[in-house]
């Protein structure tokens, strides 16, 4: 009878451990779960701002470099401006005075 | 046939200045003489246009970039007369070409030492092509610099 009862308040004693120990254990989830709802929007931003940063760096620069205006249009350009400086320098020197000197250009090549 | 660096010659000197020089045809897109050269001859433009260039790097590869371009009556090459006698600029023939009488500066120094009222005339007309390209260009020189300054003042 001893030994029965004995059993019975392990028995008693064990299950109370393991109903402390599950409830525990679904405490510790349902306190996870009430804390996601801001989780999930860190956990969402972050990945996206990685991914977003490594798009926005500059991709590296061509071997070649592309120009933007051929090299013969450019000396084309300076050819202009020169004969456009060399017009109003004449003019200078043709009646020089300060307004002739720096006369705005209206060059394109520096405008 | 007026060329400035006769100016003022009577028509028998000018003749005889002439008489000097041998006639060049200069092929479109032709140099008739490169930056560096040994310039042991002037130049008087007959006909066509004759551009002057510098080279300049641009884009890291060296090009000619107009300076200057003479018409016919002008001279071209006048450092065959100015120590050291090298060329400081490449002249070529433009779209069209052209024609010069070469005048080699050793005749043009017996002439002068002959005929020194012809060579002092023609000395004087250097100075004024001279002194019109040294005014021009001290001009061009300090806008480029007005325009310098103003941007680095923004």
């Amino acid at each position: 009878m001893e030994m029965l009862l004995m059993g019975l308040c392990v028995a008693v004693f064990g299950m109370g451990v393991a109903v402390l120990a599950f409830g525990a254990a679904t405490r510790s989830e349902s306190s996870d779960s009430a804390v996601q709802p801001q989780l999930p929007l860190v956990k969402a931003v972050a990945p996206a701002r990685f991914f977003s940063d490594s798009v926005a760096v500059p991709p590296p620069p061509p071997a070649v470099p592309s120009w933007p205006v051929p090299i013969e249009v450019l000396l084309l350009q300076i050819e202009n401006h020169v004969r456009m400086e060399q017009a109003a320098a004449e003019s200078f020197l043709a009646f020089p005075t300060h307004a002739q000197l720096h006369s705005k250009t209206t060059s394109p090549f520096v405008n | 046939m007026t060329h400035e660096l006769l100016n003022g010659l009577t028509s028998g000197e000018v003749e005889q200045v002439l008489a000097l020089g041998a006639r060049l045809i200069v092929p479109s897109g032709t140099s008739l003489f490169r930056l560096g050269d040994p310039a042991d001859r002037l130049f008087l433009t007959e006909r066509g246009r004759i551009r002057l260039t510098l080279p300049m790097q641009v884009r890291g590869k060296e090009e000619d970039v107009f300076v200057e371009e003479r018409s016919p009556g002008q001279a071209v090459g006048w450092s065959a007369l100015i120590p050291p006698y090298r060329f400081t600029l490449t002249a070529t023939a433009s779209l069209l070409e052209a024609e010069v009488i070469a005048l080699p500066r050793e005749a043009l120094l017996e002439y002068f030492a002959a005929n020194p009222a012809a060579g002092r005339k023609i000395a004087l007309n250097l100075a004024v092509v001279i002194g019109h390209r040294l005014q021009l260009f001290q001009t061009m020189w300090l806008r480029e610099m007005q325009r310098t300054v103003e941007v680095r003042s923004v």
